[in-house]
């Protein structure tokens, strides 16, 4: 009986170990936190590439999506024949400065997306700090460009809040205008929707919309944009901010429904 | 980061495990209040994190968790079959499944304390070593938690009634209604495990009106427990317990097998060893299903971490499970080949176990092929580019879905033939029916393989819509041939009973192997669904701010999960040897065993 007990343990304790074994043997990869950075004013070009490529490779997650090309533009080396991103950037939106434009991009990320691909980037204001977004555009500049990237964007950045925390968890405004397409505009709206020149063909266009739904379903598509979607835009749901409720006055909500449901 | 010393540090981490369990038991016993030192926090000067010795915090929130999970699945998962195999019992009029039920049940018993222990170690390791997230989560469900408690108490007591009753109500009314008892413990059971899910995936998938500055009384509670995940979650915990609870009833019955000391006896525990593997592999058969939807709604909820999930850091623990589950349909395959030595006429199907046998090993190479995985720049040079040139063709989805399907097809007629291994079918229609059979597995894997060739020429997103014509195609093959099967076997001929007891050791020991593995797949999985929070307790919305934030490697989780399987065993072991102290098995004779017979029982009480 003790042999036998002996052996159901040998065979319990072989395959545990086996499994232990094979999952030691493969790439130990960890899910690391970004590191917080102190830099002050006084930081240097070669301080915050390191810390933007450390964040990039590391506790960014970046790699998961940008260095494979596959699922999000390949930021390292070329992408179409347009160079690495540093090589890149100043041109992607004319008039924009690189830096601006890769920090608009990892905190409005549907703002600038690449034709091809799925608008999967979250606001990166949730993971990092400005500091650490800094960082990474001067990694990101770094790669094929000139790093502009410097103390005073920190210390710029280090005497306003704009954690999205701060600015209301997702969808953001201060304003209080009751103009519409001023607050279309503002709340990134025409990231992902187009209404005539205007706009990204992401989720459903703006124009006709008052021909497809009622004023109350438009309202709700705004205030609930989980709870249904336009037809064709069903694998998208969940992507439209939920907290429109939250950032609208009522008057503004209804100046934007009301307008809406004329574009016919 | 890579470790050369891996298995240095496997026994010096288990070691830890072990001298921590000790010292904290000893420690708490003796000196509760200096354990915790008190942290600094600007929470009401209430700390947000305490201390757990030498293995940390998460580690020891991270096993008492596991372990709970694990006796909760085993205890969620028996009542399940338990009332099946009792039902069978009343309605074909066959003594020795309502025997199998309540041995089955007796098992139960003794695990459910076990599983309060564990859950109240889990809530008190909660409470003092991560109260800033468990206040949050109690003023978010505290009226959940109180139903969870209520509900719990129900449970028990209706599992004693239950048990207990088993010998008093036996015939007639009172027996249906003593099945009834049966049908309100899973449903208690269920109950209890979704609530609990609510909880866990909230952490995962917050609604998007929850935000960082949210506070938890404005949290609605109904929004909090519908989110996103937690519907598959629920559905795919459902089906794993079945597996679960199955596999462990098999392992329980091959310990017995290996130590019967008579022929009824070994013929008894063959039989229930059967039974239980039967049940576990049929519900992993659908196991898949369940989880791309719960993939799918991780992925619809937040790109990001379902690419955290499937392509980030986590990208090899994948490799890692379909080595386990390769593992899982080779031994259950195996033991199912094996097994048809004792069965009359299985002779006839032997030579095409080995063309079986090649489909599922190339099914486990395919799906444990590596694709998108994160690599540095000098593993991508050393590859050649981002994929491998050969074999990143075979790690797509489309070569991965193709594979396990036809894994899961291998798996299915292996589970035909040893059905029909001593039977002649004797109605007119049943070569014609036969071949019907053979061509819903021909067509279902020529669906199977034509889109996972297909694949290779569309886009991603409308790849993935092809994996749902692959599934749609084996399930309706699987529910196809069973129909008629069902039909076709009426009144077959016998070639003869099958020889129960009649199983060489080494089919037994597959079984051991099968629960370990499930057992470990599910720590495994746990880790993954767990794991993708990263250094979030709710994601997005509470930041884990303690120094064990970041999410560690594959290889430090395995050191963690085999200990838990490891306790996990030795205890049930423990439990059931206890169990056997105070009751004798309860033998069936199954020498005769052919429907409509009566096998002859021996109760030692």
């Amino acid at each position: 009986m003790l042999l036998q007990n002996l052996k159901i343990l040998s065979v319990v304790v072989i395959t545990l170990g086996l499994y232990t074994w094979v999952s030691n043997a493969i790439p130990q990869v960890r899910s690391e936190v970004p590191e917080e950075l102190t830099f002050t004013g006084e930081v240097s070009e070669a301080q915050l590439i390191a810390a933007g490529g450390d964040l990039f490779a590391g506790a960014g997650g970046c790699t998961a999506c940008h260095g494979l090309g596959t699922r999000a533009p390949n930021l390292l080396s070329d992408e179409a024949g347009t160079g690495p991103i540093g090589q890149r950037c100043g041109e992607r939106v004319p008039g924009q400065e690189c830096k601006n434009y890769l920090y608009s991009s990892l905190t409005e990320t549907r703002a600038f997306l690449v034709p091809g691909y799925d608008p999967i980037m979250v606001d990166q204001r949730i993971n990092l700090s400005e500091n650490q977004l800094w960082a990474l555009v001067a990694y990101l500049q770094s790669q094929g460009g000139s790093v502009t990237v410097s103390g005073a964007d920190l210390q710029a950045a280090a005497s306003e809040d704009t954690t999205p925390a701060a600015a209301g968890g997702g969808a953001t405004t201060t304003s209080t205008s009751l103009e519409p397409m001023e607050l279309i505009r503002s709340n990134m709206c025409f990231a992902c929707h187009k209404l005539g020149d205007e706009g990204a063909q992401v989720g459903p266009p703006f124009d006709g919309i008052g021909d497809r739904l009622s004023a109350a379903e438009i309202r709700t598509s705004i205030l609930d944009p989980r709870a249904g979607a336009s037809e064709g835009y069903e694998p998208l749901i969940g992507i439209m901010p939920a907290n429109f409720g939250q950032v609208f006055t009522a008057a503004q909500l209804e100046a934007i429904v009301q307008f809406l449901a004329s574009r016919r | 980061m890579r470790d050369g010393s891996a298995a240095r540090r496997t026994r010096w981490i288990l070691a830890r495990i072990a001298i921590a369990f000790a010292l904290g038991t000893l420690v708490l016993a003796i000196w509760p209040d200096g354990l915790f030192a008190q942290e600094a926090s600007g929470y009401q000067g209430y700390r947000e994190y305490g201390e757990f010795p030498v293995i940390g915090s998460r580690a020891a929130i991270w096993i008492a968790a596991q372990l709970h999970l694990f006796f909760a699945a085993f205890v969620l998962g028996v009542p399940m079959f338990a009332v099946v195999a009792e039902a069978t019992g009343i309605l074909n009029k066959e003594k020795r499944f309502d025997k199998l039920a309540k041995e089955f049940t007796r098992l139960l018993l003794v695990s459910y304390s076990a599983t309060a222990i564990w859950g109240a170690i889990l809530v008190f390791g909660l409470i003092t070593l991560y109260p800033r997230v468990w206040s949050y989560l109690a003023v978010v469900f505290a009226p959940s938690m109180w139903l969870y408690t209520g509900i719990f108490f129900l449970e028990s007591f209706t599992l004693y009634l239950y048990y207990y009753g088993w010998d008093r109500w036996t015939t007639g009314r009172s027996k249906w209604g003593h099945l009834g008892l049966g049908v309100l413990l899973n449903v208690w059971g269920t109950a209890v495990m979704v609530i609990a899910n609510s909880w866990v995936t909230f952490m995962m998938s917050p609604p998007a009106e929850v935000t960082p500055d949210t506070a938890p009384s404005m949290v609605r509670l109904w929004s909090a427990i519908a989110n996103a995940t937690w519907m598959p979650l629920n559905i795919h915990r459902f089906i794993a317990n079945i597996v679960f609870g199955g596999a462990i009833v098999s392992a329980y019955s091959a310990y017995r097998f290996l130590l019967a000391k008579t022929d009824e006896e070994r013929a008894h525990y063959d039989w229930m060893g059967y039974i239980g593997n039967f049940v576990a592999i049929s519900a992993l058969i659908v196991l898949p299903f369940a989880g791309y939807w719960l993939g799918r709604e991780i992925y619809e909820f937040n790109q990001q971490m379902g690419i955290t999930m499937m392509g980030g850091f986590m990208s090899w623990l994948w490799i890692v499970q379909a080595f386990l589950i390769g593992v899982l349909f080779l031994a259950g395959n195996y033991y199912l080949w094996v097994g048809m030595g004792r069965i009359p006429g299985a002779e006839r199907f032997t030579p095409y176990t080995k063309y079986m046998l090649v489909v599922l090993v190339l099914g486990v190479i395919v799906w444990a092929t590596p694709h998108t995985m994160i690599a540095n720049r000098s593993e991508i040079s050393a590859m050649g580019g981002q994929f491998h040139p050969f074999l990143g063709v075979l790690g797509v989805m489309s070569a991965k879905n193709t594979a396990v399907n036809l894994m899961i097809l291998t798996t299915f007629l292996s589970f035909l033939l040893y059905r029909r291994a001593n039977k002649d079918p004797v109605v007119t229609w049943a070569r014609t029916g036969t071949l019907i059979q053979g061509s819903l597995f021909v067509i279902a894997a020529a669906i199977v393989l034509f889109y996972g060739i297909y694949g290779y020429f569309v886009t991603a997103i409308v790849r993935i819509g092809f994996s749902v014509y692959q599934v749609a195609a084996v399930l309706v093959a699987i529910f196809g041939v069973i129909g008629i099967d069902v039909l076709i076997m009426r009144g077959a001929k016998s070639r003869g009973e099958i020889r129960w007891g009649e199983m060489p050791a080494r089919s037994q020991y597959a079984l051991f192997v099968l629960a370990v593995t499930f057992t470990w797949l599910m720590g495994l999985m746990g880790f993954a669904r767990s794991g993708i929070r990263q250094h979030w307790h709710i994601f997005e919305v509470m930041r884990d701010t303690s120094e064990f934030a970041a999410t560690p490697a594959l290889g430090y989780a395995s050191i963690v999960i085999s200990a838990c399987v490891l306790i996990f065993l030795v205890l049930v072991a423990f439990i059931f040897w206890v169990g056997g102290l105070a009751e004798k098995p309860i033998i069936v004779s199954l020498a005769s065993t052919g429907p409509g017979t009566h096998p002859i029982e021996r109760t030692e009480d």
